[in-house]
């Protein structure tokens, strides 16, 4: 591999023509001095009214160094104090520059020109566009030495060559993802890689994040966090502001959302700011996003797209520049089928997409998710309520079940934290008390599954009625109701009941089967039906 | 093959330099390992990798490990070629070093040699022209082979661009010589050289010799040299007697005044007049390869440096010539064969 050096003719540091120039300290030509670098060519850039000291320099060079070619080429920046101008010149430069990083190695002298010159010249070797180390020369430690050659530091501006910076940033790291997850020990693999990702695009990033799961599952205590961490690396400067889209209905919607003019409806007596206006250079979390109105829709993907948006009753845009997090419970691409949803505006917030497991799918992260909500128990109520181990064991048992449905995910796991920990005879969290929660927890469930089993048994057999039966028996009753429903008698519903097992009967009583069955939970064809 | 650890004795470039002159010489392989282990910038530096390339050129040689950096070099030699050759060396690397590195296996190739070699000719860190011309060079000729040399233009350090010529004439085989005494002191020179500086400098100098040293059968000299690139001053003592010539050599550095120059160069006369040894340290350390190609012969000396107990043992390892040393009370006897 060849070494190719490139930098700027440096007009004080490389200036001299005398012999006494050899006397001092000349960057570029004590880059090629050193020995144990070879330059095998030196792209000598310089501004053409330097090209005295040019020549001289690369005369020099060859003399101390007769293995290196030095190539001078002039640059035409006209103010080397002038960014622009000087970023422009040295981009053209390297644009056109024949790279071939197969068998030469490139190293960018940047202890020679302005110090924008050096700006300029980091900033093209940290994009690439300019595929080189950075070398640094220094002037030798005493003056008045023999020793005019100084030293020398090539940087490797990819970082993680570096042992110590590697550990610095793997410490970094670990710190943040423990702050994502409130410094819960989690250890489910899903959510752990969901979290390494975030982590990853929260910093670095300020596109939409789209946050997925359910209710409970922790997407807006993430936003949050996910906030703090940005805030605390200085990456915005704005608010968090959170809103929940199902709460905002109608032209509140708008006016909650983009703010309003006085006057701009029945009501609106002074100028209201809109959340995405409070959002400015922070983070706008949108839950539930699924639930905007097709118009705030709209109106959401042109502020995200262009940053700017059209307050109620004015006609004067306002800008906002916000990072936004949505969540959802649901899957917005059915939403998008129904119409109900703009496939615009989900292709331009589903760029990073994370899907949030519920509680029941991380059954490995409910102790240490325990631990954390009696910790934030005691944070929130002064009271350091603690488990016995048995109970803790049954509660854990329970909890990690199949009967642990979690349906709420967190916000169910925090209320019976609360819950326990306040009935707690001494603060201690005996067998009995998780007893009662459970059998609680369990009840609240059932509730919801009878709910959702969308319920033909709770309109024929009331809710209360329906919550006492088992599983087992809602399940089957409720199709049994269904068929009932579709069929015109008693009979013609037995038969499509029980069509498989009277097959293989001579003789089939199918109607008094099911009127049989029916009479088990005090209902006839007439109830049902009726 | 023959295997050498680089750490051993003095642990730098000169155990390279010598075995890359024997191995030439000899046409025997060799790889060193741990090349300038333990040193600040270990493996070869630019200096080594120019002595390396010359002996490959002259030696048509294979070579594996010719890297900056690389700690372990493999050297095989195929056949010495005599013949025209130029070596640009920079700074650091003095141009003398690579001449000590190919000169031993030029002196007996078939034909003779001219080389050019052009970059730093007085460094502090190698031999200085002078020495070689007057003192080194003329005893490798009592050794067989008709060397000589002569300078274009000095390159001092560290701007370089010197530049000097040597003329080779070899012989089939070297002939052992002694060095056991010197004779009685002929006389001295005393060379001030100025390069890009003023001429007053030299003079300060003689000035200064002529105080501290006799000035019995002495010729003193300032030489205001043209065509150099840098600034350069030097102070040579030469020291001629009735067996060989010595050449003592003060270096200017800036910012050390010219008495303190000219007393680097008038101590070391002055040590070498008292010690009554024929050799002194530096041409010690350079005459052990030749002596042991040539397949004998001894020297007195004062206490050997380093570089010479290093030498000694590469020697041991590359020739049949056993190479040894007694103490003579104030001097040390060094004999090979």
């Amino acid at each position: 591999m060849k070494s190719v050096v490139m930098g700027i003719v440096g007009p004080v540091l490389d200036r001299g023509a005398g012999p006494s120039r050899w006397e001092h300290w000349r960057p570029s030509v004590s880059v090629c001095q050193q020995e144990d670098l070879l330059v095998s060519r030196f792209e000598l850039l310089y501004q053409e009214s330097f090209a005295k000291t040019a020549k001289q320099v690369r005369q020099d060079i060859q003399s101390v160094s007769p293995e290196t070619e030095v190539r001078i080429t002039p640059i035409s920046f006209k103010d080397p104090w002038d960014f622009q101008d000087v970023y422009a010149s040295l981009h053209d430069f390297c644009k056109s520059y024949p790279f071939n990083e197969e068998e030469e190695e490139y190293l960018v002298h940047i202890t020679t020109g302005t110090h924008v010159a050096q700006i300029c010249l980091f900033l093209l070797a940290e994009t690439r566009h300019l595929p080189a180390k950075l070398l640094q020369t220094s002037p030798p430690r005493r003056k008045h030495t023999a020793n005019v050659i100084g030293n020398y530091q090539i940087i490797d501006l990819d970082l993680s060559r570096y042992d110590r910076i590697a550990s610095r940033f793997q410490r970094e790291l670990r710190e943040d993802l423990s702050f994502l997850k409130s410094g819960i020990e989690t250890k489910s693999p899903l959510f752990n890689a969901i979290i390494e990702r975030i982590e990853k695009v929260a910093i670095h990033s300020d596109a939409p994040i789209l946050l997925e799961g359910p209710t409970g599952a922790g997407k807006s205590h993430l936003a949050r966090r996910i906030y703090e961490l940005k805030s605390a690396r200085r990456e915005v400067e704005g608010p968090f502001v959170e809103v929940n889209c199902a709460t905002l209905r109608g032209d509140a919607a708008m006016s909650t959302l983009f703010g309003h003019k006085k006057g701009a409806f029945t009501g609106a007596q002074r100028d209201r700011a809109g959340l995405l206006n409070s959002a400015d250079k922070g983070i706008l979390f949108l839950d539930e996003i699924g639930e905007l109105g097709l118009d705030e829709q709209a109106m959401l993907l042109r502020a995200i797209e262009e940053k700017k948006f059209l307050p109620v009753g004015s006609d004067q845009e306002e800008e906002s520049n916000f990072q936004l997090i949505a969540g959802t419970n649901r899957n917005l691409k059915s939403w998008v089928a129904k119409g109900e949803f703009r496939d615009d505006l989900l292709a331009r917030i589903n760029l990073w997409t994370f899907c949030l497991p519920g509680l029941k799918d991380r059954k490995e992260d409910i102790a240490p998710n325990l631990d954390y909500e009696l910790d934030q128990f005691e944070t929130t109520a002064g009271i350091h309520a603690r488990f016995n181990k048995e109970a803790r064991s049954l509660f854990l048992d329970f909890a990690r079940s199949t009967d642990g449905l979690w349906k709420a995910n967190f916000r169910d796991l925090n209320a019976a934290v609360t819950r326990m920990a306040t009935l707690a005879p001494g603060a201690r969290i005996n067998v009995e008390t998780v007893k009662e929660e459970t059998d609680r927890l369990k009840e609240s469930w059932q509730v919801e599954a009878a709910e959702e089993a969308d319920s033909n048994l709770i309109r024929t057999l009331g809710r209360k009625r329906a919550l006492t039966l088992d599983r087992f028996d809602q399940v089957q009753l409720e199709e049994v109701i269904r068929v009932c429903h579709e069929s015109r008698s008693l009979s013609d519903a037995g038969r499509t009941l029980f069509s498989v097992s009277r097959e293989k009967k001579k003789k089939s009583n199918d109607a008094d089967r099911l009127r049989k069955y029916l009479a088990k939970f005090d209902l006839d064809w007439a109830r049902i039906t009726g | 093959m023959l295997n050498l650890d680089g750490s051993m004795g003095e642990g730098g470039g000169q155990i390279l330099r010598s075995a890359l002159s024997l191995s030439l010489a000899k046409g025997i392989p060799f790889t060193v390992k741990n090349i300038r282990a333990g040193r600040r910038k270990p493996g070869l530096l630019r200096q080594h990798l120019t002595a390396v390339n010359a002996a490959v050129a002259i030696g048509m040689a294979e070579v594996e490990g010719a890297e900056l950096g690389s700690e372990t070099l493999t050297f095989c030699p195929t056949t010495v070629q005599g013949g025209d050759y130029s070596f640009a060396v920079g700074t650091a690397g003095s141009a003398t070093l690579v001449l000590q590195t190919v000169l031993p296996a030029l002196m007996t190739a078939d034909v003779p040699s001219r080389l050019e070699l052009s970059g730093g000719t007085h460094n502090p860190f190698a031999p200085p022209f002078d020495f070689l011309e007057r003192a080194f060079l003329p005893l490798m000729t009592r050794l067989g082979a008709t060397v000589t040399a002569h300078l274009e233009r000095p390159g001092f350090y560290p701007a370089g661009g010197g530049m000097f010529r040597v003329e080779v004439n070899p012989v089939a085989t070297l002939s052992p010589i002694e060095l056991g005494e010197r004779g009685e002191v002929i006389g001295k020179r005393v060379f001030a050289y100025v390069s890009n500086l003023s001429r007053q400098i030299g003079k300060r100098e003689i000035k200064r010799v002529k105080r501290r040293l006799s000035e019995e059968n002495t010729e003193y000299c300032v030489v205001e040299t043209s065509g150099s690139m840098g600034p350069g001053n030097l102070v040579a003592i030469d020291v001629e007697s009735e067996c060989l010539t010595e050449v003592f050599i003060g270096f200017g550095v800036r910012g050390v005044s010219s008495e303190s120059v000219a007393d680097q160069a008038i101590d070391a006369t002055r040590r070498y007049l008292a010690s009554g040894a024929p050799v002194g340290e530096y041409l010690a350390d350079q005459l052990l390869v030749p002596f042991a190609l040539a397949g004998g012969g001894m020297f007195l000396t004062s206490k050997p440096s380093r570089h010479t107990l290093t030498n000694l043992e590469v020697v041991n390892l590359f020739t049949e010539v056993k190479a040894r040393m007694k103490d003579r009370g104030k001097h040390v006897e060094i004999s090979l064969g």
